[in-house]
């Protein structure tokens, strides 16, 4: 009765055990986010070999309407008869928005590097995403209406009196024909990285 | 002897951060309990108690949270998906708006020859044509996709149709950029034709038929500017998972 001394039974052992339950709730996180990672990066290596693709596309979209030249070899006193991209307004806008683009990709390649470094971070995937969509409906814009012009030079229109100027200038409705089908070209592969963006947005 | 207990209990009650229902205070050293020491019982229930009680509380909490969570993103989710649903719909009224408008753009002028009538349709041009039809696709689509949309809203958290729709909308957009700058293209040649291809500007005599192809040419830039939301739309909301 003297004695004072007590014993408590505080539960000390319970945060011990606590602290020993929660790691594995943190092991069984990181096994299913290295799974899917690996896919990730599966797909952000190829999404950077369509970006090389795409600019190789863009560019000789834009190369080969820029260098379209073509002058017939008769002339009259007064007039020589040539015949260039900057002719036409809609084949102007056809070289400025494919040398946007282009450039374009080549900026955009860092951020896809990144998200071949990094599978799982979503950021990058959405940048490039709003991009690539903002992008291709540029491209196809100019690939569009340079193709609607390039069928009024090659088939005329009656109705209008539009006269197609392709039985004169051969070489250059024949080289602004490659640009264009090139020009679509690109934006395919635009297509497919919209699209491969957003099934690696979605297995996350 | 009573007030000792009573002190040591206190004591207990003061030391303890923890409540502890049932934890006694076991005095051995005192040889007066000896006496006591059959009779008396400890009861170790405390520490079980409190530790499953802390256990299950941290589980319960966690569980909580994350429900919390659920429903909080599940909501975000499904305000993005009813955004989406009222988007489809004003593209719905666009599209339709564009075709029909470049349908019914004739125009017959009143002076005529002998032989020839003069008279502008969308059926003179090939791009006019391309046009209508598309953009009739493009409307039928959208209207085709209204379910899913609804799908989306009523189930926020899965995202098998939300990526659906985003692949169907960028091949749908890629269609509409297309005819809409086809026809650019057309209208932009008929206001100012092209003086190096002898291209004259039609626009001079049909001014009706060129309003009427322009304005369609409006709404249907409108609908693109309204896809590429939707596309927006479905990214954002893949994202968020």
């Amino acid at each position: 009765m003297k004695n004072e001394s007590t014993f408590i039974d505080v539960p000390a052992d319970s945060s011990s055990a606590m602290k020993g339950k929660a790691p594995l709730i943190g092991v069984a996180k990181d096994h299913t986010a290295s799974g899917s990672g690996g896919y990730n990066r599966g797909l952000s290596v190829f999404d950077f070999l369509l970006r090389l693709a795409a600019i190789v596309a863009a560019s000789v979209a834009a190369g080969t309407m820029f260098t379209s030249d073509e002058t017939l070899p008769f002339f009259t006193q007064f007039l020589q008869f040539q015949a260039g991209y900057d002719d036409l307004p809609t084949f102007q806008f056809f070289v400025i928005a494919m040398s946007l683009v282009s450039g374009y990709i080549v900026l955009s390649l860092p951020i896809s590097v990144v998200a071949i470094v990094r599978p799982l971070a979503a950021a990058p995937r959405l940048l490039l995403l709003v991009l690539d969509t903002a992008v291709m409906g540029l491209t196809m814009a100019a690939a569009s209406s340079a193709a609607a012009i390039s069928y009024v030079a090659h088939n005329g229109n009656q109705n209008t009196n539009w006269l197609p100027i392709c039985q004169q200038f051969g070489d250059f409705c024949q080289k602004t024909s490659g640009a264009v089908v090139s020009s679509f070209v690109a934006v395919v592969f635009f297509m497919i990285l919209v699209v491969l963006s957003g099934v690696a947005l979605k297995r996350h | 002897m009573p007030t000792s207990l009573q002190v040591t209990f206190l004591l207990t009650l003061i030391v303890s951060s923890k409540p502890i229902e049932c934890g006694i205070v076991r005095n051995n050293n005192s040889s007066s309990w000896k006496k006591l020491a059959k009779e008396s019982t400890t009861i170790d229930v405390g520490e079980s108690s409190t530790m499953t009680k802390s256990r299950s509380h941290v589980v319960a909490d966690d569980k909580k949270k994350s429900f919390v969570s659920a429903t909080t993103r599940g909501g975000y989710k499904r305000g993005l998906a009813i955004f989406d649903f009222l988007l489809r719909l004003a593209a719905i009224v666009t599209t339709i708006t564009a075709s029909s408008v470049m349908y019914t753009a004739e125009e017959t002028l009143p002076f005529f020859t002998q032989f020839l009538q003069f008279q502008a349709g969308y059926d003179d041009f090939a791009t006019f044509q391309f046009f209508v039809i598309a953009i009739a696709i493009v409307a039928s689509y959208l209207v085709l996709s209204l379910p899913f949309s609804i799908v989306t809203i009523v189930r926020p958290l899965s995202t098998l149709p939300r990526l659906i729709l985003l692949i169907s909308d960028t091949v749908v957009v890629t269609l509409t950029t297309s005819a809409t700058a086809a026809t650019t293209a057309i209208v932009y040649l008929a206001h100012n034709g092209n003086p190096n291809a002898n291209w004259l500007p039609i626009c001079q005599q049909f001014g009706d038929f060129c309003q009427a192809t322009s304005s369609a040419v409006v709404a249907a830039s409108i609908g693109i500017v309204f896809f590429i939301l939707l596309i927006i739309i479905s990214a954002i909301a893949l994202k968020r998972h």
